[in-house]
């Protein structure tokens, strides 16, 4: 389940009012992350969220559900 | 009288020829391929048969382009099965990382052999102002799809999002599959491994696409892309000061769709062959010149390279720089794009042409935000004199590279451009639609089918799938026999081979 937290962050960085965001959501089905996006995202929750991701850890994301497991292993929870 | 039968002509057919690789287009792979589909559909509930004798027939198939050197593949396919494995079964991170740049060099090492070392030999001598002798090294065909198919696989076990396949049959069957070893599709063993052992079958809509495919790639390679090539590309391209400027842009217009057609033709057949024994390979093109940006093309052009070149190049750049914001984004753009230039050959305009795109991509980075604010000021944004005038000036960027991609000396691209701009003379145009009209006829038919709306192809799949059996049969013979008529005495090689 994706933390409201989280999804604020990402639809800060893409502009968005709102968008619904799941589990099984990959990066190219919301509006305006792309590829070259995709680090202005990465940072700012790096930011955020005061985590470190390694780049292997980043390239092995497949979905945000991916990204909210890996965070929550990087908060400890 | 007694029949005209000579058995060892026909071995002697069989047999490796140097100049004739057996490409889709040819007649013996007609033959050959027919046969195929008899016999594998009669072994199609046994699967342990069916796919020994699809290895054996890829393998052939390998053979008559690479003679002996398509032992290569085998080395290359036992070696990345066991990399997959060790990587696999790693229990440190460390040791996993060890294994992949391990086997990054064996393969990089063995295609960097193959493809660069005499590139790299006449660099130092121009450098260093030596005369070591060019090595008689021979560029096993295809080498540069299969080496990094086989590095999606390994990437993808060390990115830990595919398990290794536990069948060294099946691994083969990956790397061989002869319908894409010559010029891709570079398939992802993720999409294609899971293929391999269901029994096959063909729905009535997947023979209909199938015939279609071959039939519209038949018709880009050897009635657009081979005819127009000999008949007229070619002859500008190597003399570009004898003509006028207005051919010269005719030239480069019809190189673009040259290319366009001689590659999206092979691996339009590429899909159809595969699909007509149950194979589902990747989209390769969509549409590339409807493009509204060069990011975009790259979105719709040879999109399984580009693919492949985003997930395992540019990404790991991308992230590794990531501190640097923007720029991260650009030194992995420039990055991919070069090793881009060097995978298409071994030659600096191949290099020029990466740089290109690199740079093109990175600027429209760097004036995004001017841009969407002119664009917001002005209420061009989302207007369609808007796509019209991205789509023309993405368009002639694009072919500007083709011509960097296309001349081994820079010079060429100079007289070119240099004949458009101060020798033009459009009143040569009539002339040359006189002399020329199948060519001009081609390239204009060729450009207009290509900027028709992308339903119409749906449509016309459609109208292919439900005509019966016979109807689909002689729709191919009759684009054989069109496609025939348009062979010139020599086939030319596809472009995409040599890389």
């Amino acid at each position: 389940m994706i933390s409201p937290e989280l999804k604020q962050v990402i639809l800060k960085q893409l502009n968005l009012d709102d968008f619904d965001i799941k589990d099984e959501t990959t990066a190219p089905e919301v509006p305006g992350w792309d590829s070259l996006n995709h680090i202005n995202i990465i940072l700012a929750i790096e930011e955020h969220f005061k985590v470190k991701f390694k780049s292997y850890e980043l390239l092995r994301l497949k979905n945000v559900g991916d990204l909210q497991k890996l965070l929550d292993s990087k908060l400890g929870k | 009288m007694q029949p005209n039968f000579d058995f060892n002509k026909i071995i002697e057919q069989l047999k490796y020829i140097p100049e004739d690789p057996l490409i889709f287009s040819t007649s013996l792979f007609l033959i050959l391929f027919f046969f195929f589909l008899v016999i594998y559909n009669l072994l199609a509930k046994n699967t342990s048969l069916r796919l020994i004798f699809l290895i054996i027939f890829s393998f052939y198939f390998y053979y008559k382009s690479s003679g002996y050197y398509a032992a290569i593949i085998i080395i290359s396919a036992t070696i990345n099965y066991l990399f997959g494995k060790w990587i696999a079964s790693a229990n440190k991170f460390s040791i996993k990382r060890f294994y992949l740049f391990l086997s990054l060099i064996i393969n990089l090492g063995i295609l960097s052999y193959f493809k660069y070392t005499n590139f790299i030999i006449q660099i130092i001598n121009d450098i260093c102002k030596s005369e070591i002798p060019s090595l008689d090294i021979f560029l096993p065909i295809g080498i540069s799809f299969y080496t990094f198919k086989s590095l999606n696989y390994i990437f993808d076990i060390y990115l830990d999002t595919l398990k290794p396949t536990n069948s060294f049959r099946d691994f083969c069957v990956y790397v061989f599959f002869f319908p894409n070893i010559l010029a891709g599709p570079i398939d992802r063993a993720s999409d294609f491994l899971p293929q391999i052992e269901r029994e096959p079958y063909v729905s009535k809509e997947d023979l209909g696409k199938a015939i279609f495919l071959i039939i519209l790639g038949l018709f880009k390679k050897v009635v657009i892309a081979d005819y127009i090539s000999i008949n007229f590309v070619d002859r500008v391209f190597d003399f570009p000061l004898r003509y006028t400027g207005l051919e010269n842009l005719l030239a480069i217009y019809g190189y673009v769709l040259q290319i366009y057609c001689d590659f999206s033709g092979y691996s339009d057949m590429a899909i159809g062959v595969a699909l007509l024994f149950g194979f589902k390979l990747m989209e390769n093109f969509n549409y590339p010149f409807k493009a509204t940006s060069v990011a975009n093309f790259w979105r719709r052009w040879h999109i399984s390279l580009s693919k492949w070149l985003l997930d395992y190049l540019f990404r790991p750049l991308q992230m590794k720089y990531r501190n640097l914001r923007v720029y991260g984004n650009i030194i992995g753009i420039f990055i991919t794009f070069i090793i881009c230039g060097i995978w298409h050959g071994a030659g600096w305009n191949y290099i020029y042409w990466g740089i290109m795109h690199g740079f093109m991509m990175s600027f429209s980075i760097l004036i995004q935000k001017p841009k969407t604010k002119f664009l917001t000021l002005t209420r061009l944004n989302n207007t369609k004199l808007l796509t019209v005038i991205q789509t023309i000036i993405t368009f002639h960027l694009i072919a500007l590279s083709f011509m960097i991609f296309r001349s081994s000396e820079l010079q060429t691209v100079f007289d070119m451009l240099s004949q458009i701009f101060t020798f033009f003379h459009g009143e040569v145009l009539i002339q040359f639609i006189e002399r020329m009209p199948i060519i001009f006829g081609l390239i204009v038919v060729g450009y207009i089918f290509h900027f028709l709306p992308s339903k119409l192809e749906n449509k016309i799949i459609d109208f292919v799938t439900n005509i019966p059996f016979i109807g689909k049969v002689l729709l191919l013979v009759i684009a054989i026999w069109i496609a025939a008529q348009f062979k010139t005495a020599d086939i030319q090689p596809f472009i995409y081979f040599q890389f």
